[in-house]
This record gives structure tokens, C-alpha cells and sequence, in this order.
């Protein structure tokens, strides 16, 4: 990310002059208070938003480049796990993750070997059956999750996954962050929990009202381990 | 990735039976709209047909003045004969015209009791070749004969014929004036229930372009679904046209059931009931296709 800039229409500047490199495999916490402008960052990693300027280049894309017309290409290398699930709620757990696959095209008995694999890996064998709706705050963010990861992506964009979960559940879908992590999987992961970011001994980039900021929010600046 | 036929029906069928109601008015819109393009169609197809069998039997009578030689009959005759579009001109002498009123009147011939012959003129029956049956051809046909000075008057029911070929030419314009109509406010109509169903997935289309659903995989559904919509409503339409059309048959009065027996009554002919389905079919793709211009552009 090279100079970026992200100014709304009504001239709020969510992003001013961001450079930041994350490197294949990483596990970077984006660490600053609600506002910040960690989810606007996340959202230009997707593409659902538009920089006003600068360079972005994700998994060797340049999503900036005029006319990017490749976004659902872009989407299949990056999983996004939001704050609120984002998940089917007429569906039931083995549904909304086998969307995913559906969607890209895999076939049938491959995506049902790949539902069955990702449900064990995430602790919700058994479940599949289950309608979302009756599942608790902290099994839709591992479904969430699931369904990120089920394609095999290089990249994960979290935007505050653990937002609106008690310390328990939080703890529990951080196993999944960190078991992607070691498997080699690039993490993002957006906070503004410092409890969250000083129990785990992963690197900081920290962001206050749009800007990269080195120590303002007391935060220790840790290395990848 | 590789969209399968099946695959896209699959899923438009199952699209289609989560958004029942939407799909259901959508259908009934356009079968409202084809009912009605259709039954113009229909009508204006019979009364072609029927123009086409009278325009078939038309014969022009050329009546002579009552002092023509019967040396210069003969002259033209021969000149008649020779003109183009003339398949054989018969002469009726004032005796043959009183013998076919006589045989007319059967039984009540002795009203013709005292009448001279004379009285009747002589007169030529003209039958017209095939491409000369209409009402173009017949009044090139009828200026020519006025240039002959033993002629008199020419019938050939010509204000029958222009009526009637203005009634056609009317209906049909009609037809197709109301078709434009029709198709632009089914094609609106289509892309505005499309978006309602368009509205109520509006979660699970974007939940597929998080995933990383390409934009056709997105859109096709929808496009199938609008010609699916299409087929059904028009098929519909048709079905229910010819089930009036028998009806209507059914139930005549028994004095137009004579006089339809002249006339044959037709139902659309083939081409025409699968350009209508194939017109529905497009119009369904094209309010489909509005919809999503609108509604399904990807989530950026």
C-alpha cells in the first residue's frame, strides 16, 4: 500500500497517506479506536471501496489500476470475516460454507469432502445440519470463518471478528486466526481490543483518525515472531 | 468458472420457488400483455384470411351499352382478352342475363312477366388472374377497361374490397402500435417485480460477491429467470386465446354459425404462436437485464 488516500464525498478523510507492506504469511494486528479507519483500510484490501489515491497491490494485483474489472478474482484469493457474520440466516452451517464453494464452481462431492474437512477444523462437526440461527455469537464467527478459509485463500482480512464476543468465545475463534496463521496463511486482523493485541505476540500497525502512527496508542510494537 | 445448463436452471428453478409471489405477478403481467397483443393478432390474422378468400372469388362485371354492334362485342373481346391480368372474359347477352334472373327466381319467375330483355344491358364477366385479386391490381385493371368507349359501368364490389383492406391495414397497425406499447410496459413491469426479487436476495447477493461470485455467475439466474417468466406468460397467453377463441365458437348464435361455415376460423399459425413465445422469451431477458443494470452492479 503506497500513499493511499481515502476522502469521502463529504470530504471526511478516512485515510491519509497510508504505506504499509505486509509480507506473505504475516499475522499483523491493525490496532485503533472505533473510527479509526481500520475497516476503511480492510475494505480497500477487498475492493468494496475505492481509494481516492495512492497504489494498492494484493496478492500481486494492483486493484487501483483503472478499470479493475478482476474483483471476484481478487475475492477468491482473500477471505473477509466481519464483525457481524455476514452469514445466510435460511441456510444452515453446511450450506453457508458450501456457498463458497458453490460460487467459485467446485464440484459437488468435492465441496461436500471440503465442508465436512473445514466443519472438523473449526470445531463444528456434527453441526452441519444446524440452522445459524441457532447457533451462539461465537460458533457463526467460526462458521464466518469457515466459510473465509474453505477456499484455501493466501490472505485473511478479519474486521473485528471478535467485536461482539465474550473473552471465551474471542479466545476461541483467535485459535482459528493463529492455526491459519501457522499453516502459512497472511493474516489482517482489525481491533480496537489492546487486550486482544498485548496477549498475543504479533506485530502492530496502529491507525488513529486515518493516519499510521508509531506509539501514540500505547501500544508495544512487537516483532513477528 | 464454467456454468453448467443444469446448474443455472437448477438454481433459477429454486430462485424462482423462494420468490413465488414476485415471479407469479410477474407472470401474470405478461400473460395479461401477450393476451392482449395476441387477440389482435388473431383477429386482424382471420380478417387477412377472410380478405384473402374473397379477394380470390372477385370478378369484375363490365357492363356494355345496350346498342353495342355486336361486331365491335367481339373487338372487345379480343382487346380485353389481351390485356394483362385477364384469365377469361365472358359475354352475357341481354337473353343469357334474363334466363339467369329467370333460373334465379325459380318458382317466382312469373315476375318477370312482360319485362323485355332489352331492358337487362349486356354485360362481360371478367376473371382476373390470381396476382391481379386484389384491391391494388383489380383498380389498375378497372382503368384500363374505362378506356373503352363501349363500356358503361364496371362493378367489382370495389368499396367492399378498399374497406375491408383498410380494416386490415387499420387493425394490423394497431396491432403492432399496441404491441410497442405492450413490450416497452412489460419490460418495465418485468425489471421493476425483478427487483423486487432482486431486493429480497440483496443479502445473498452480496454474500456471493464477498465469496467471490463472478458477475455472470451473479447475473445469469436472473437473465434465465426474466426468459423463463417470459416463456410461461406468454405459453400462458396463447393457451388461454385459444380456449376463448373455442368458447366463443362454441356459443355463437346459430345464424353466425351458418355464415361461419363459409368462413373457416383460424387459430394462429405456427410461426407466429413461436415468434410470440419467443417474443415473451426476450422481453423477460430484456426487463431481467434493466433490472440488473440496475441493481446488480458488483459490490465495489
Amino acid at each position: 500500500m503506497t500513499h493511499v488516500y481515502k476522502t469521502y464525498p463529504s470530504q471526511i478523510a478516512a485515510l491519509t497517506d497510508i504505506n504499509l507492506e505486509i509480507f506473505p504469511g504475516q499475522f499483523t494486528f491493525i490496532a485503533g479506536p472505533s473510527g479509526s479507519g481500520k475497516t476503511t483500510l480492510l475494505h480497500i484490501l477487498f475492493c468494496s471501496e475505492r481509494p481516492t489515491s495512492g497504489q494498492v497491490i494484493v496478492n500481486g494485483m494492483d486493484i487501483t489500476q483503472k478499470g479493475f474489472k478482476e474483483i471476484h478474482h481478487l475475492r477468491r484469493t482473500t477471505g473477509m470475516v466481519f464483525q457481524d457474520f455476514k452469514l445466510l440466516k435460511d441456510r444452515t452451517v453446511g450450506e453457508n460454507i458450501a456457498f463458497a464453494l458453490e460460487v467459485t464452481g467446485h464440484p459437488q462431492g468435492e465441496i461436500q469432502r471440503r465442508v465436512l474437512e473445514i466443519l472438523k477444523w473449526a470445531g463444528l462437526l456434527g453441526r452441519e445440519q444446524d440452522s445459524v440461527l441457532t447457533l451462539s455469537a461465537g460458533e457463526k464467527q467460526r462458521v464466518a470463518i469457515a466459510r473465509a478459509v474453505v477456499n484455501n485463500p493466501p490472505l485473511i482480512l478479519a474486521d473485528e471478528p471478535t467485536g461482539n464476543l465474550d473473552d471465551q468465545m474471542a479466545n476461541d475463534v483467535m485459535k482459528l486466526f493463529m492455526a491459519l496463521h501457522r499453516q502459512g496463511t497472511t493474516v489482517l486482523f482489525a481491533t480496537h481490543s489492546r487486550d486482544l493485541i498485548q496477549r498475543y505476540p504479533y506485530p502492530v500497525i496502529q491507525i488513529l483518525k486515518g493516519k499510521k502512527v508509531e506509539d501514540e496508542l500505547g501500544i508495544e510494537v512487537k516483532a513477528d515472531p | 468458472m464454467r456454468l453448467s445448463l443444469h446448474y443455472i436452471l437448477a438454481r433459477t428453478i429454486q430462485d424462482m420457488r423462494r420468490n413465488l409471489f414476485p415471479d407469479v405477478a410477474t407472470i401474470g403481467v405478461i400473460t395479461i400483455s401477450v393476451l392482449i397483443f395476441s387477440a389482435f393478432s388473431l383477429i386482424a390474422f382471420n380478417l387477412a384470411a377472410f380478405l384473402k378468400i374473397w379477394e380470390e372469388k372477385i370478378e369484375v362485371i363490365v357492363y356494355l351499352q345496350r346498342k353495342t354492334p355486336a361486331r365491335e362485342v367481339e373487338t372487345l373481346l379480343n382487346n380485353i382478352r389481351q390485356m394483362g391480368g385477364i384469365e377469361s372474359v365472358k359475354y352475357i347477352s341481354s337473353s343469357d342475363a334474363m334466363a339467369f334472373m329467370e333460373a334465379r327466381l325459380g318458382g317466382q319467375k312469373n315476375l318477370l312477366e312482360g319485362i323485355q330483355p332489352t331492358v337487362l344491358p349486356p354485360s362481360l364477366e371478367v376473371q382476373l388472374r390470381k396476382e391481379y385479386r386484389n384491391a391494388i391490381k383489380i383498380g389498375e385493371v378497372v382503368s384500363q377497361l374505362k378506356q373503352f368507349s363501349q363500356i358503361e359501368e364496371i362493378q367489382y364490389g370495389q368499396e367492399w374490397v378498399e374497406m375491408f383492406s383498410s380494416l386490415v391495414h387499420i387493425l394490423r397497425i394497431t396491432q403492432w402500435f399496441l404491441g410497442g406499447l405492450l413490450l416497452v410496459a412489460m419490460a418495465f413491469i418485468i425489471s421493476n417485480t425483478l427487483q423486487l426479487t432482486i431486493s429480497s436476495r440483496q443479502e445473498e447477493i452480496e454474500i456471493m460477491q464477498l465469496v467471490g461470485a463472478s458477475p455472470s455467475f451473479v447475473r445469469i439466474p436472473f437473465y434465465v429467470e426474466g426468459m423463463i417468466q417470459g416463456f410461461l406468460g406468454a405459453g400462458l397467453a396463447l393457451l388461454i386465446l385459444f380456449v376463448l377463441q373455442r368458447i366463443v365458437l362454441l356459443y355463437l348464435p346459430l345464424s353466425m354459425k351458418d355464415w361461419f361455415t363459409k368462413i373457416p376460423i383460424l387459430f394462429l399459425p405456427l410461426n407466429t404462436l413461436l415468434g410470440i413465445i419467443a417474443g415473451g422469451m426476450v422481453l423477460g431477458f430484456l426487463g431481467s437485464f434493466m433490472a440488473s443494470m440496475r441493481f446488480l452492479k458488483y459490490r465495489e
